[in-house]
């Protein structure tokens, strides 16, 4: 090689595509050539002195406006989606119907129009129907999106926004497998307390899964904060679950237990017994 | 199970599932957070330009093919949506011009982005490369684009761009010298 094909190599070598079968020829030249070794050394430390900028991260509003700029596009899109699909049926059973010959279409128009008033209550009956059909397949679309968009929130590194991971959980209508787990693991993980808190109310509001019941319960023993024990108790008195009563005697009977904790566990023992 | 690839995913919204954009973003906003933050060096026009990105995918989503990678096909997007926001800074400018000017306007309009001399200094060198060189650069170094990527990204030949990133690490140093005041990096 020579010191011209050697230098047309240096920007592979340093970003790593230089073939290999080519490495052994490069590293021979270099060792005998000393220019070609000292350009290569400067270009090799201005690209390595360019890892000492550091990868910053952008504000959680970002994030904020992407999904809400998503589900404004799905909202908007769904809008689309209803329109055209209700042009096209119109326009093909129009097209399907309209006979050939001038004289049927008179003959068509008169019984439309004799028809007309009978089938406009059925009309509307029935497009009330689709639209039923269409809005709930929006909402499952919008659920979707807004289980995908807790869970990612839900693994921030700041608690704001694991907070907002919570309350957009909250506002799912089906939560699923996926949203409860990660719910129960913000109640019993999440270094923040008011993530914590946050975590029972929004459970609260999927205590008909039996697995939040179970999770909730389980919970209990776990849970260090004073205020997240409490809120817990009130939570497993109102859904009155007997299985709570097990686990609301082995708290009272721990002896490092907050006194105000023990004495609303004791009251929630009465009021579930 | 191996994650979906972002091609997949795209051709999904391509087709209609547009939530899971969601993913896309995930997986790429803070690298194009970066990218145009190393560009401009103000951090809230970058989460302006990241979300102009991902809204312009959105509207031209019925466009991608899926024979190139997304990533190439979205940063296709974000150096368009750059030269938009480059516009309207310097509207009396032909964009070729400002291609060939410095990036920025200067060391000012830099924002202190951490703290660290040395990265200070790196970025005002960057921002003394013309821009064109300067995309190149940051695709290959921090984006980690391949020649072929950015050559189709940049539509010009790998020729081109291999010989631009080595025009650009050499200017780059030299910028960073006399910077320094004399102390080589």
């Amino acid at each position: 090689m020579t010191c011209v094909t050697i230098r047309e190599g240096f920007v592979d070598y340093l970003t790593g595509e230089l073939p290999a079968g080519d490495l052994a020829e490069f590293r021979g030249h270099l060792a005998s050539c000393p220019a070609c070794r000292e350009e290569l050394e400067g270009l090799s430390a201005v690209w390595t002195k360019l890892g000492v900028l550091p990868q910053e991260s952008p504000s959680g509003a970002l994030r904020s406006r992407f999904y809400g700029m998503l589900e404004a596009y799905k909202e908007g899109l769904g809008k689309e989606r209803v329109r055209i699909s209700l042009g096209q049926i119109l326009s093909d059973w129009l097209g399907r119907l309209m006979p050939r010959r001038p004289a049927y279409q008179i003959a068509l128009a008169l019984v439309l129009m004799a028809a007309g008033l009978g089938s406009g209550y059925l009309m509307s009956v029935r497009s009330r129907s689709t639209a039923r059909t269409e809005v709930a397949g929006l909402r499952g679309e919008v659920d979707a999106m807004r289980r995908i968009v807790a869970v990612s929130l839900l693994k921030q590194a700041s608690p704001s926004e694991r907070l907002l991971g919570v309350s957009w959980s909250a506002r799912i209508d089906r939560p699923g497998e996926e949203i409860i787990q990660a719910l129960l693991d913000t109640l019993n993980h999440d270094a923040n307390v008011n993530v914590r808190l946050a975590a029972v109310d929004a459970l609260y509001l999927f205590y008909n899964h039996p697995e939040v019941k179970e999770g909730l319960i389980d919970s209990l023993s776990r849970q260090s904060s004073a205020l997240v024990q409490m809120s817990l108790i009130s939570l497993l008195v109102e859904i009155r679950d007997r299985r709570a009563v097990e686990a609301l005697e082995r708290l009272v009977q721990d002896e490092k237990l907050n006194p105000k904790v023990k004495k609303r566990a004791e009251l929630g023992l009465v009021q579930l017994s | 199970m191996d994650p979906i690839s972002d091609n997949r995913l795209m051709e999904d919204v391509r087709d209609g599932k547009v939530e899971r954009l969601a993913i896309l973003f995930e997986r790429h906003h803070i690298m194009l957070f970066n990218f145009f933050l190393r560009l401009t060096g103000n951090r809230s026009v970058s989460e302006d330009l990241v979300q102009d990105v991902f809204l312009r995918i959105l509207k031209y989503r019925e466009t991608y093919l899926s024979q190139s990678r997304f990533a190439v096909w979205m940063y296709q997007i974000a150096r368009n949506v750059h030269v938009d926001h480059l516009r309207k800074q310097k509207p009396e400018l032909p964009i070729d011009e400002q291609f060939d000017e410095p990036a920025a306007a200067g060391p000012d309009t830099v924002e202190r982005l951490s703290s660290g001399e040395e990265a200070a200094t790196l970025r005002r060198a960057l921002d003394r490369l013309p821009l064109r060189k300067k995309e190149i650069l940051l695709l290959s170094r921090f984006q980690g684009m391949k020649y072929r990527e950015i050559a189709e990204l940049m539509g010009c030949d790998i020729g081109s761009i291999k010989s631009t990133i080595h025009r650009a690490v050499k200017e780059l140093g030299k910028i960073y010298f006399e910077l320094q005041g004399g102390e080589t990096p």
